[in-house]
C-alpha cells in the first residue's frame, strides 16, 4: 500500500459577512412581501386619495401611529431594513464596478445604513 | 525544459454591464437603490412628523407633488422587479424540498412564493383601506 | 476568397491561440473547415487538427458530454464542444476561446490544478456518522433521502460554471460553484456526518461569501446540477453557523 495522501486543509478565517447578509436578507424578504403594497399606500394612494382617504396620513393619524409601540416597531423595521438591504446590494455592485477602495465603499453603504438606523431610533424615542 | 507560461486574461472592467446575465444581475442589484430611496422618504417623513405639524404639512405637500408621484411610480416598478427576482433566487438559498420522494422544481417554488407575496401586498392594502374608511 | 458554392459548405472557426514558447499573448486565428449538418464543434476542431494544423491544442475524451474535458467559450458562452452542434449556432464565424477566468496553458487548454485542490479541500467523500463493520451490513438510504443530494452527484467537473462566474474571475481563490456542488453532494447525504468539517472549510471570504448569487453558473451547467443552489443554501448554513458560533463559545 502506498502512503495515504496528506491534504493540507487550513480553514480560512471566518467571514463577518453574515452580519450584513442577515439584515440584507430580512429587508429583501420584507420588501418582496410588502414593498409594492407599502409604496402604493404611502406614495400613490394616500397622497392622491385614490382608494385611501387623504386623512389616512394626516398629522394626527401619523403621530398616533408613531407613538404606538407596535407602530414604532413597524417604522423601525421598514426604514432600517430598507437601508441595510440596499447597502449590501449597492456595496457589492460598487465593488463589481471597482468604484473605489473597500473602506470608503463600506462607509458610504453600511455606514449610511448604520447612521439611518440610529437616526430612526432616536426620532422614534423622542416622538 | 518546460515551456509552461500560463497566460491569465484580465477580466474586462465593465463585465457587470455585459449584455445578458451579467447586466440582468446588475439591474437586479440596483433595485436596492430604489428601496433605499423609499426608506429615505419614510425617514424624512418621520423626522418632519417629530418636528411638528407645519413641517409635516411640507412633507405631505411633497408627497402630493407630481415629482413625488412619478418617483413612487418608478420605485414601484423597481420593487416589482425586486419581487420577481427575489423569488427566482429564493429556491437557490434553501435545501431541496422533497415531496413524494421527488424534489419540488424551483419554478414551482418561485410561482407559489410570488403568489404569497402578491397576497401579502394586497392584504396590506385592503387592511389599510378598511382601517382608513 | 472562397466562392459562393464553397462558402455554403464550409464554416469559419475563429480560435484564440496561445503558444507559450513563441507567443507573447493570445491572438485569433481563423480556419475554414467543411461543414456538415451533424458536425459538433469538437469534430470541427478535430478536422482542423487532422488536416490543417496539427499543433492546435484542445482537451477531449468521451465525445458524449460525460467526461467534462472539452469545455470552452463558444461564441462567448461556456459550453461543451462535443454537445454543441454547428447547425444550432448562428450563421457566420464561430468564435472559440479557452474557458474564461482560467489561466491559459496553450490554445484552448486551461490550468485545472487550483480546481482540483479546491475539490480536495472539501472532504469529497462520505464521512460516516456512525462507522459500521462489514457484519453490520450496508448503510441504508430511502429514495427520498437520495433525492435530497442526487442531482449534485451528476457534476462532471467540466468547469463551465467557473467560466460563467464573474466573482471567480475577480477572485481566483473563491471556492466556486463546482466544488460547492460536490460539497453539497456529501453534506446532503443522510449517511454523512462531515458537515461540521466542510462548513469550516467554506466559512471565509474565499468560501461561500465571495458569491453574489449571479446565478449564471446554474444556467450553463450541462448536467443541470444547479451549483448556485449548492453555494447559496450553504451561505444560509454558514450564516446560521456564524451566529451559533457565539452560542457555542458561551
Amino acid at each position: 500500500m502506498s502512503q495515504a495522501v496528506q491534504i493540507k486543509r487550513v480553514p480560512e478565517a471566518r467571514s463577518k459577512s453574515p452580519l450584513f447578509w442577515l439584515p440584507f436578507g430580512a429587508g429583501g424578504m420584507l420588501f418582496a412581501l410588502f414593498g409594492p403594497g407599502l409604496i402604493l399606500i404611502t406614495g400613490l394612494m394616500a397622497p392622491t386619495g385614490i382608494g385611501i382617504p387623504e386623512s389616512f396620513m394626516s398629522y394626527a393619524h401619523a403621530r398616533a401611529f408613531a407613538e404606538n409601540p407596535l407602530g414604532k416597531l413597524i417604522l423601525l423595521a421598514v426604514i432600517a431594513l430598507a437601508f441595510w438591504h440596499g447597502a449590501e446590494r449597492i456595496f457589492l455592485t460598487l465593488k463589481d464596478m471597482k468604484a473605489g477602495t473597500i473602506p470608503p465603499l463600506k462607509m458610504g453603504t453600511y455606514g449610511v445604513a448604520a447612521a439611518a438606523t440610529v437616526l430612526t431610533l432616536i426620532v422614534l424615542l423622542v416622538i | 525544459m518546460s515551456e509552461r507560461r500560463p497566460y491569465r486574461r484580465p477580466m474586462p472592467s465593465n463585465w457587470w454591464w455585459a449584455p445578458g446575465p451579467y447586466r440582468a444581475y446588475t439591474i437586479r442589484e440596483l433595485t436596492g437603490v430604489a428601496i433605499v430611496i423609499y426608506g429615505a422618504v419614510l425617514l424624512a417623513g418621520l423626522i418632519s412628523l417629530a418636528s411638528g405639524p407645519s413641517s409635516y404639512a411640507g412633507f405631505l405637500a411633497f408627497l402630493k407633488s407630481p415629482f413625488s408621484l412619478l418617483l413612487h411610480l418608478v420605485l414601484l416598478a423597481a420593487v416589482v422587479y425586486h419581487v420577481k427576482t427575489w423569488f427566482e433566487t429564493l429556491p437557490k438559498t434553501q435545501p431541496k424540498i422533497i415531496v413524494d420522494g421527488k424534489p419540488v422544481p424551483a419554478e414551482q417554488i418561485t410561482k407559489y412564493a410570488t403568489m404569497v407575496a402578491a397576497g401579502c401586498s394586497l392584504a396590506l392594502i385592503l387592511l389599510v383601506m378598511g382601517v382608513a374608511r | 476568397m472562397p466562392d459562393a458554392a464553397l462558402a455554403a459548405k464550409t464554416v469559419e472557426l475563429r480560435i484564440l491561440r496561445y503558444r507559450p514558447a513563441s507567443d507573447e499573448r493570445p491572438s485569433y486565428e481563423s480556419f475554414h473547415v467543411p461543414y456538415s449538418q451533424e458536425m459538433s464543434v469538437l469534430e470541427a476542431l478535430q478536422s482542423i487538427k487532422d488536416t490543417l494544423d496539427g499543433s492546435l491544442s484542445f482537451r477531449w475524451s468521451c465525445r458524449m458530454a460525460v467526461c467534462g474535458s472539452c469545455g470552452m467559450m463558444i461564441n462567448g458562452k461556456p459550453q461543451l464542444a462535443c454537445s454543441t452542434f454547428l447547425r444550432n449556432l448562428p450563421p457566420g464565424p464561430v468564435t472559440l476561446e479557452p474557458l474564461n477566468n482560467f489561466p491559459i496553458e496553450r490554445d484552448l487548454v486551461v490550468t485545472v490544478g487550483d480546481f482540483v485542490k479546491k475539490i480536495e479541500s472539501i472532504y469529497p467523500y462520505i464521512i460516516p456518522k456512525v462507522p459500521r463493520t462489514i457484519e453490520e451490513g450496508a448503510y441504508l438510504q430511502t429514495p427520498a433521502q437520495m433525492a435530497a443530494y442526487e442531482s449534485f452527484s451528476d457534476c462532471i467537473n467540466c468547469m463551465l460554471c467557473y467560466a460563467a462566474c464573474p466573482q471567480f474571475g475577480e477572485n481566483p481563490d473563491f471556492i466556486g460553484p463546482g466544488a460547492m456542488a460536490l460539497l453539497q453532494r456529501y453534506n446532503g447525504d443522510s449517511r454523512d456526518g462531515g458537515q461540521r468539517l466542510r462548513l469550516d472549510q467554506i466559512h471565509g471570504e474565499n468560501g461561500v461569501w465571495s458569491c453574489t448569487a449571479v446565478g449564471y453558473c446554474s444556467e450553463v451547467c450541462p448536467k443541470q446540477v444547479d451549483p448556485a443552489n449548492a453555494v447559496n443554501q450553504n451561505k444560509t448554513n454558514s450564516a446560521f453557523d456564524f451566529f451559533l458560533s457565539f452560542v457555542r463559545k458561551a
